[in-house]
């Protein structure tokens, strides 16, 4: 609620003319924009780049924000529309799941290694869906499992996001199985 | 792999932090673009009556031109067939369509450069 009313301040200096409240707008926002971007293309300087452009886009569009929607809604949705023109743009570096390093000795698994590979194993299949249903999922997680939110900033009705979800996870699910080994039962003492 | 196992996993915040120059560098590019004047909006109120005037001239040449052969069309027969040769000429243009190639050419010298006398170059 204290960012709300704070960024609804600052964007009425802002569309006043004084500039340099844009400030607080970008150093509330940055972390997670610049998050959401790395989400997308899994590169740090990249995703400060096209972080960076949609607070400039953002700057732009300001007198288009309408006050029935929250400002971060309308940021979000903002940035999601760009970083999917950028992904389509020029598509992130990913990994094949095939060339995910697999434990060296599955029986001397470590508790923590094993959940590491199977951790860096989802991120690659993640990586190698569909975009429709990585821009669902990624968006799903980033506003923290609100399928409405995610829904508003991908502009999709919530049953479509919905079904891109449940699709994405059964592909996951698919490709993680022929991956990633099944833990084995601790032997008995 | 289960669908709790998998929101557990994914829905684990990312750990980017924003570099430390991040915010100048935005505010930086706000205020570049905040300083840059917006483009310069094309001058209808005093286009307008020039362009009208010029629609009507083209309007009026070419009615003119359609009365002219339709009312008299054996003196317009007469003017093209007293010389053979310029008849082959305009008879090999009109099959490529040279005609409409030139018009569109003039078309565009005079946008080209009308535009630049507007933008002062």
């Amino acid at each position: 609620m204290v960012s709300a009313s704070a960024d609804q301040s600052d964007v009425e200096r802002v569309l006043a003319g004084d500039v340099s409240a844009f400030e607080g707008i970008v150093r509330r926002w940055q972390g997670p924009l610049i998050n959401l971007a790395y989400a997308f293309c899994h590169d740090r300087s990249r995703a400060e780049d096209m972080a960076q452009e949609a607070f400039l886009r953002a700057y732009r569009r300001l007198a288009n924000w309408r006050r029935e929607a929250a400002f971060s809604s309308w940021l979000f949705a903002l940035a999601t529309n760009l970083y999917r023109s950028e992904i389509r743009r020029v598509p992130a570096h990913t990994v094949r799941l095939d060339e995910v390093a697999e434990p060296r000795d599955p029986r001397a698994i470590d508790g923590g290694l094993e959940e590491l590979d199977q951790e860096r194993a989802l991120r690659n299949a993640v990586a190698t869906l569909p975009l429709k249903y990585r821009e669902a999922l990624l968006l799903f997680y980033f506003h923290d499992m609100d399928i409405p939110a995610a829904a508003h900033s991908l502009g999709l009705p919530a049953g479509t996001v919905k079904a891109r979800l449940f699709r994405a996870r059964e592909i996951l699910r698919k490709r993680l199985a022929r991956t990633v080994p099944q833990p084995r039962l601790k032997e008995a003492r | 792999m289960s669908s709790e196992e998998i929101d557990r996993i994914l829905s684990r915040k990312g750990a980017i932090v924003p570099s430390s120059g991040f915010v100048d560098s935005v505010m930086h590019a706000v205020r570049s673009e905040a300083s840059t004047p917006g483009p310069i909006p094309f001058p209808w109120r005093r286009a307008w009556p020039g362009l009208l005037v010029a629609g009507l001239a083209v309007v009026a040449v070419v009615v003119l031109s359609v009365v002219q052969v339709v009312a008299k069309p054996a003196v317009f027969a007469a003017r093209l067939t007293s010389a053979p040769e310029l008849r082959t000429i305009l008879e090999t243009a009109a099959r490529f369509g040279v005609g409409w190639i030139l018009l569109a050419l003039l078309v565009a010298l005079v946008s080209a450069k009308f535009s630049m006398r507007l933008a002062g170059t």
